[in-house]
């Protein structure tokens, strides 16, 4: 792959202009919506991904893709309702800022976060293409079972303030992603007698239930959503509070790298997606901390760790889709019937039969994100006007549009009552002080961590010590007992160490 | 006097909670170990947990400090019929959905909702409902087909 080649990409890929900025905005739009996730977008739009030439189609798929990751945060930060499970824990600490009247400082975080996060990640990507390709084939399930613990001990993060509360939220979320059938024998688990629970409970509909419904349930007390302090700020909002969220940027840049990588790692794996990429990088962009109390009170970290990694799934997704065949996740999937109507076969020969797709996807995807940092950024002071709605005319939206997006992924109506039981149990965990964050992280990762482990039991036959049978597995298993460890040491080294003068 | 706490309220998700692990249990009796090995561990180690959290606030109620009030959940009393009648129309919504369709169903629902809420000035409340009304119109069945049910807009403007 030359110099020549990759401009020669990017200047075709730019002459795309008008698809790419036609994806970014469809990609908004969508991604805001709780609901909405880019694969049953995509899959809307088939029609017209199957009638356009391959080049347009995947130059429109692609923004569409990287533009709904983005756009996920922006309504956890404004209204704590994350527009996908990918930004479930950006409400963590971008909330937060919304009530401290910081509201235009999180969105342009998080926007940068995820467009230099997915931009940094998409050049690695290019670069390291062959052998990135080949990490997806040593993570295997034995491996997949520590990434997911990574993220489930973000429970016990959460639990801190309140650990009991804690870990029941976090363990009745487990047990509700049990709900379904099993991954060997297809047996049903709890279903209630409902033939719709047999996939397991929808995340959707449990996302807007704990989250939006149950959100909205709790913001009637108020007339707005943010205090007098923060209506002031909002009221005064202005460029300046653009150029104080870049300035945050710059100042975090190696914090956005980093967490971009986690999700770049983690969006390689075949069937691991953006919610475990986000939850992971939080939950170690808080261990590795210097201040990890001050996490979930609205720090720019907060924000950046989920939205940056959530954005590095992207390029990492289409990793194993393109070079070995196998879909990363549902939006690769899609992606790839797509190439596949248009004769292309997917594997190793796409780089040689077809460089310029093959490679044309990532830099289309690098364009994409060049092209929304200029699009979106403006945005930010006009988003961030929404803490100004009075919460008479947001509660009725909010619990109705959300209800009526929870149909979308599956098109049932009983997802949407299913929402609405989610919130009623949303607002009352929310009135007691149990996490639904804890409940949420259980209701996504529970599912994923029972099928890696039903499947390596499988191999081993019921042998537990496969667990601990790979290197790779093993190096995972030390990091894990490190990050959980070494935050404890801190704290009790900082305590025992005499007072500077 | 001082207000004991009400901690009854505190007791509904761990009851919940508890409620769906004896579902869960008497759902897997009969599966092979595979199928239900990971629900076991992770519903008795909750069983464990919401034991000692229902031990924790029994023992507050027994020395006094506590009782099983549910204040909480229905605070503050100015709101609460805001909150039901919101959940009601919710209700009503996804049930009228399926006859009135979409676009209909979501404009009276968006309206009673608003009414609840307090707007008063119908042309305000009859705007709004109308912007949310055909803003989902628009995205749902023209753009992108989402397979929500039809009704009579939906079938005037097919």
């Amino acid at each position: 792959m030359s110099w020549e080649f990759i401009a020669a990409q990017f200047a075709a890929q730019f002459a795309y202009w008008w698809i790419i900025c036609l994806g970014i905005l469809l990609g908004i739009v969508v991604g805001i919506l709780p609901g909405f996730s880019p694969q049953n977008t995509l899959i809307m739009l088939l029609p017209l991904t199957l009638g356009i030439p391959v080049d347009q189609a995947f130059a429109f798929m692609v923004s569409l893709y990287c533009a709904n990751h983005l756009a996920g945060g922006v309504p956890a930060i404004l209204v704590k309702i994350p527009g996908s499970g990918g930004a479930a824990a950006t409400t963590l600490d971008g909330y937060p800022m919304t009530q401290k009247g910081q509201a235009q400082q999180a969105i342009v975080l998080s926007f940068t976060a995820s467009v230099f996060g997915g931009l940094i990640t998409t050049i690695a990507t290019l670069a390291l293409l062959p052998w990135l390709s080949q990490i997806g084939l040593y993570l295997r399930s034995v491996e997949m079972v520590v990434v997911m613990l990574f993220g489930l001990t973000l429970i016990a993060v959460i639990a801190a303030k309140d650990t009991l509360k804690g870990l029941i939220s976090g363990l009745f979320g487990l047990l509700i992603g049990v709900i379904g059938t099993d991954h060997i024998y297809n047996a049903p688990r709890a279903t209630f007698g409902f033939l719709e629970l047999y996939d397991g409970v929808p995340l959707v509909a449990a996302l807007i239930g704990l989250f939006a419904v149950s959100e909205a349930l709790v913001m009637i007390e108020e007339k707005l959503i943010v205090g007098s302090e923060g209506r002031e700020r909002a009221m005064q909002a202005s460029w300046a509070d653009t150029l104080d969220g870049l300035r945050l940027t710059v100042q975090k840049w190696w914090h956005i790298v980093w967490t971009s990588f986690v999700g770049l790692l983690i969006g390689l794996v075949p069937g691991a997606g953006a919610s475990i990429a986000a939850f992971v990088a939080y939950q170690q962009s808080r261990m590795w901390s210097k201040h990890p109390e001050l996490y979930g009170t609205g720090i720019p970290e907060g924000v950046i760790a989920p939205e940056a990694a959530n954005n590095g799934v992207t390029s990492g997704t289409l990793v194993p889709t393109l070079a070995l065949g196998v879909p990363g996740g549902s939006t690769a999937a899609v992606m790839m019937i797509v190439l596949q109507y248009h004769g292309m076969v997917m594997g190793p020969r796409l780089f040689t039969t077809n460089p310029e797709l093959a490679y044309g996807v990532f830099i289309s995807m690098a364009v994409a994100y060049i092209f929304m940092i200029f699009t979106i950024l403006p945005l930010a002071r006009y988003m961030s006007r929404i803490v100004l709605i009075e919460t008479t005319y947001l509660v009725p939206i909010i619990v109705l549009v959300t209800v009526v997006a929870a149909f979308v992924e599956r098109q049932y109506l009983f997802d949407m009552g299913l929402a609405l039981v989610f919130g009623v149990i949303g607002y009352i965990a929310h009135k007691t002080n149990y996490h639904v964050t804890a409940m949420l992280i259980g209701i996504i990762l529970g599912p994923l961590f029972e099928q890696y482990l039903a499947r390596a039991l499988r191999i081993s036959q019921g042998d537990l010590t496969i667990l601990f049978s790979s290197t790779l597995g093993n190096i995972l298993w030390g990091f894990l007992v490190l990050s959980l460890v070494l935050p404890v040491l801190k704290t009790r080294f900082s305590r025992s160490s005499p007072p500077q003068p | 006097m001082v207000r004991k706490e009400s901690a009854g309220a505190d007791l509904v998700i761990p009851l919940l909670a508890l409620a769906f692990a004896a579902y869960f249990f008497w759902s897997i009796v009969d599966l092979v170990w595979e199928a239900k090995a990971n629900g076991v561990v992770i519903g008795t180690v909750l069983v464990a947990l919401v034991l000692v959290q229902l031990a924790r606030i029994g023992l507050r109620v027994v020395r006094g400090e506590a009782d099983l009030r549910t204040d909480p959940l229905w605070e503050p009393r100015d709101v609460l019929g805001k909150r039901i009648g919101m959940v009601l129309v919710t209700i009503a919504f996804i049930v009228l959905l399926q006859v009135l369709g979409l676009t209909l169903a979501l404009f009276v629902a968006m309206a009673a909702g608003l009414w609840i809420m307090g707007v008063r000035k119908p042309a305000r409340l009859l705007a709004i409902s109308f912007g949310v009304a055909a803003t989902a119109y628009l995205l749902f069945i023209v753009a992108l087909d989402a397979g929500f049910p039809h009704g009579l807009i939906e079938k005037i403007f097919s």
